[in-house]
C-alpha cells in the first residue's frame, strides 16, 4: 500500500493527472477527439520531443542544462539523412549517429564537469557551432530523397494505434527510470544535483556522474535526430531549432526543478506529450495553430508559478509545524526564542 | 611592469582592455585584408544591422548582474513590431500612439515576468522561457487581427517613422546610432553612477544581505525585467523602422548573441558582477566579426554561428579555467615576481 501511496504522491503524478484532464476537456468541447486513434496520435507526435527530453532530463537532474540538443537533433538527422540517402547501411548510420550525439555530450561534459563552466553559456555556444557545421555538412540544401523504406517504417504501429517508435520509448523510458530508481549509480544523479559538494563529501564520484548526464543527453539527442529523420522524411539545415526550449519545457512541465535534484524522467516523458499534443489539441477545440505558442507558454507559467508557490507554502508549513512541536514540549524560553525566530522568518 | 601588473590585477578593467585589443586586432586583420572593410558607410551598415542587439544587450546586462537571465526579450522585439503594425495600419492609431502602446505592453510584459521572479521565486530561466513562448505566441495572434497576410509583414509607413533610421546627423551618423549612444549612456550611469546600480549589485552577489541591509531586493530584481523589456521594446522600433516592415517574428534569433555579448562583455551569468563598458565593447567585437569575415575571407553568413560560438565557448571555458584553477594568480605572482626581482622598482 505505501507503495501506491508514494507513487500517488510523485511529482509526475500530478502532471500526469493534468494530461488526463487536458484530453477530458478537449473530450467535452468536442467529444470527437475521444478515440483510440487522436489520443495515440498524440503520443505517436510527441515520440521526439519525448527522447530528447528525457535526456534533457539527465542533465537538470544534476543541477545544469544542455540547450545544445537542438543542434545536436539537427546535425545527426542531417548526417544520417545523408547516408541513408547515399545508400549506406542503416546500421552503419544509427552507430555513426549515436556516436556524433555522444561526442556532442562529452564536449559539453568537458566544458562543464571538468572546465566548470556555466553550463547554460557554454552549451549556448556548443549550440551556435553545431548549427554553423549543420549548414557546412549540408551546404544549406535540404537532405531529400530519404529511402522508402526508413520513412515508411515511422507509421508501423506495435500495440493498437501506437507507432512501434512510440512503443520502444515507452520501454527505453521504463527501463531508465528504472535504472535510475532502483541501482546506486541512477541515485547518484539526483544526489549530485541536490547538492555536488555533499556529494563528493559523502565520496560519489561527482564528475564521472556528470559526464555521463551529459553523454546520455547527446545520445539521447541523437537518438531523436534519427527518428526525427523517419517520421518526417526529409531535413532542412534548420531542422531541430529550438527543440532545446520545448524539451526544457516539458522537462519543467513533468516536474523537474532547474535547481537540480528534483524529478524523474516519466515526469519529463508526460510533459512532452503535453507539449507535442497542445497544437494536436488546440484543432479539436476550434483554434488555429496560431494559439500554440501562446497556450504553451501560458500551461508552462502558470504550472511553475503554481508549483512554486505551493513549495513555499509547504516550506512555511513545516516551519510552523515544527515550531508548533517545540512549543508544546519546551520551556517559555524556547517559546520566546521561537516568536523571535517567526518574526525573523516572516520579516 | 607595474602597469601589466595592474591589468591582471584590476578584473574588468584589463578584460575591457583584452575586448579593445580584441577589436583592433579585427581591424587590423580585417583592414589589411579588404580595405573595404575601413569604409565609414560600411562600418555603420554592419553597426546598423546589430544596432537591436547592442541596445538590448545593455540591459540585459543589468538582468544578468541580478545573477538572472532573460531569454524573452527577442520574442518581445516581435511583439513590439507587430503592434506598431497592427495599430498603425488596422486599427488607425497615429504612428506615434502606436509606438507608444507597444511600449507600454512590453513593459508589461517586463513587469509580468519581473514579478512572478521575483516575488513567486520561480527561476528566472523558466519564467523566461514560458515568456518567450507566451510573447511569441501573442505576437502571433496580433498578427492575424491585420488583413495582410502574416508572412507579408505590414509596410508603408509614414516617412516621420522611418526617419528613426534613415536620417543621418552630419549626413553622415544614423540618427540610431545615436539613439543607442544615449541607452549606452543610461545603462552606464544607471549600473555603474548611482545608488539604484549599486542595489543591483548587491542583489546580484547576495540578494538576502541586500534585503537585510534595507534593500528591496525583489522590487531591484523585478525593475531589471521591465528596463530590459522597455530595451527590447525601443530596439524592436528601431529595427521596424530599419527595415520598413513590421513582422511578428522580428528578432526571433537574437537570444543568442544578446547572451553571447553579455557574457563576452565580462558579465558573471552567477550575478554580481557585471560592466556595461564590456558588454558594448563585447557586442561591437561580435558584430564586426561578423561583419568582416563574410567580406573579406568569403566566409558565407550562415557559417558566422561557428566562430561566434566558438569565441563564446573559449572566453567561458578560459575565464572558468582561470579563476578556478588560479591561472590568473599564477600570472600575477609571476609578474610579481619578475617585479621584486627587477633593480629599480619598489615592491
Amino acid at each position: 500500500m505505501g507503495r501506491i501511496k508514494n507513487l500517488l504522491h510523485a511529482r509526475s503524478m500530478s502532471s500526469f493527472a493534468f494530461l488526463v484532464i487536458l484530453f477530458l476537456v478537449v473530450g467535452l468541447i468536442n467529444p470527437a477527439f475521444l478515440t483510440p486513434s487522436n489520443i495515440s496520435a498524440c503520443f505517436n507526435t510527441s515520440v521526439v520531443y519525448t527522447l530528447v527530453a528525457v535526456g534533457m532530463a539527465f542533465t537538470l537532474f544534476i543541477g545544469e542544462i544542455d540547450v545544445s540538443v537542438g543542434a545536436n537533433l539537427g546535425l545527426v538527422a542531417a548526417v544520417v539523412g545523408s547516408m541513408l540517402r547515399d545508400g549506406q547501411s542503416m546500421g552503419l548510420a544509427i552507430i555513426v549517429g549515436v556516436v556524433i550525439g555522444a561526442m556532442i555530450g562529452l564536449i559539453n561534459a568537458w566544458g562543464v564537469a571538468v572546465m566548470k563552466a556555466p553550463s547554460l553559456i557554454f552549451t549556448l555556444g556548443v549550440n551556435g557551432v553545431l548549427r554553423g557545421i549543420v549548414y557546412v555538412y549540408t551546404n544549406g540544401a535540404w537532405v531529400e530523397n530519404l529511402p522508402k523504406g526508413f520513412k515508411d517504417f515511422s507509421s508501423v504501429t506495435a500495440v493498437g494505434d501506437l507507432t512501434v517508435y512510440y512503443c520502444a520509448t515507452i520501454v527505453l523510458v521504463a527501463v531508465i527510470q528504472l535504472l535510475l530508481v532502483r541501482t546506486k549509480r541512477g541515485r547518484y544523479f539526483h544526489a549530485v544535483g541536490d547538492n555536488a559538494q555533499g556529494a563528493t563529501l559523502v565520496g560519489l564520484p561527482t564528475r564521472t556522474t556528470k559526464i555521463l548526464a551529459y553523454v546520455i543527453c547527446g545520445v539521447m539527442a541523437a537518438i531523436g535526430g534519427i527518428i526525427f529523420c523517419s517520421r518526417i522524411g526529409f531535413v532542412t539545415p534548420a531542422s531541430g531549432n529550438g527543440y532545446e526550449m520545448k524539451a526544457i519545457a516539458a522537462c519543467v512541465l513533468g516536474g523537474i526543478s532547474l535547481l537540480g535534484g528534483v524529478g524523474s524522467v516519466v515526469g519529463s516523458a508526460i510533459g512532452a506529450v503535453i507539449m507535442a499534443s497542445i497544437s494536436y489539441l488546440l484543432v479539436f477545440m476550434g483554434f488555429s495553430s496560431n494559439y500554440d505558442n501562446a497556450i504553451t507558454g501560458i500551461i508552462l507559467i502558470v504550472i511553475v508559478v503554481v508549483d512554486a508557490l505551493l513549495q513555499r507554502r509547504a516550506i512555511v508549513k513545516n516551519r510552523h509545524a515544527r515550531l508548533a512541536a517545540r512549543v508544546s514540549s519546551g520551556t517559555e524560553v524556547a517559546a520566546a526564542a521561537m516568536e523571535k525566530a517567526q518574526e525573523g522568518g516572516e520579516a | 611592469m607595474t602597469r601589466i601588473k595592474q591589468l591582471l590585477t584590476k578584473g574588468q578593467a584589463s578584460w575591457n582592455l583584452i575586448l579593445i585589443g580584441l577589436l583592433v586586432l579585427e581591424f587590423v586583420v580585417f583592414g589589411a585584408a579588404n580595405p573595404k572593410f575601413l569604409r565609414p558607410a560600411l562600418l555603420f551598415t554592419s553597426i546598423n544591422d546589430n544596432l537591436p542587439v547592442f541596445m538590448i544587450a545593455l540591459f540585459v546586462t543589468l538582468v544578468m548582474v541580478t545573477g538572472g537571465i532573460d531569454i524573452q526579450v527577442a520574442s518581445l522585439v516581435g511583439l513590439t513590431s507587430i503592434t506598431i503594425g497592427v495599430a498603425w495600419q488596422d486599427f488607425g492609431f497615429s504612428i506615434w500612439a502606436a509606438v507608444a502602446l507597444a511600449v507600454l505592453i512590453c513593459i508589461a510584459c517586463g513587469a509580468f515576468s519581473g514579478f512572478l521572479i521575483a516575488y513567486c521565486g520561480v527561476q528566472a530561466m523558466v519564467v523566461t522561457l514560458g515568456g518567450s513562448f507566451l510573447y511569441s505566441g501573442i505576437a502571433l495572434l496580433i498578427s492575424t487581427l491585420s488583413s495582410t497576410e502574416s508572412y507579408q509583414g505590414i509596410g508603408g509607413f509614414p516617412e516621420e517613422f522611418k526617419f528613426i533610421a534613415s536620417y543621418q546627423v552630419f549626413g553622415a551618423i544614423p540618427f540610431q546610432l545615436l539613439i543607442y549612444v544615449a541607452m549606452f549612456a543610461i545603462a552606464f550611469i544607471l549600473l555603474h553612477k548611482t545608488k539604484y546600480g549599486r542595489k543591483v549589485i548587491l542583489t546580484g552577489v547576495n540578494a538576502q544581505a541586500a534585503e537585510f541591509s534595507g534593500i528591496n531586493s525583489r522590487l531591484v530584481i523585478m525593475s531589471t525585467y521591465v528596463l530590459s523589456a522597455v530595451a527590447a521594446a525601443i530596439a524592436g522600433i528601431v529595427l521596424t523602422a530599419y527595415l520598413g516592415t513590421a513582422k511578428s517574428d522580428l528578432g526571433g534569433s537574437l537570444t543568442m548573441d544578446i547572451i553571447t555579448a553579455v557574457v563576452l562583455g565580462g558579465t558573471l551569468s552567477t550575478g554580481g558582477k557585471g560592466s556595461i563598458i564590456g558588454t558594448a565593447l563585447a557586442s561591437f567585437a561580435i558584430a564586426f566579426l561578423k561583419f568582416g569575415l563574410p567580406l573579406c575571407f568569403k566566409v558565407g553568413t550562415q557559417y558566422l554561428n561557428i566562430p561566434v560560438g566558438i569565441l563564446l565557448v573559449a572566453v567561458i571555458v578560459g575565464r572558468s579555467a582561470a579563476s578556478s584553477t588560479g591561472y590568473l594568480s599564477m600570472l600575477r605572482t609571476l609578474v610579481s615576481s619578475k617585479v621584486g626581482n627587477g633593480p629599480k622598482v619598489k615592491a
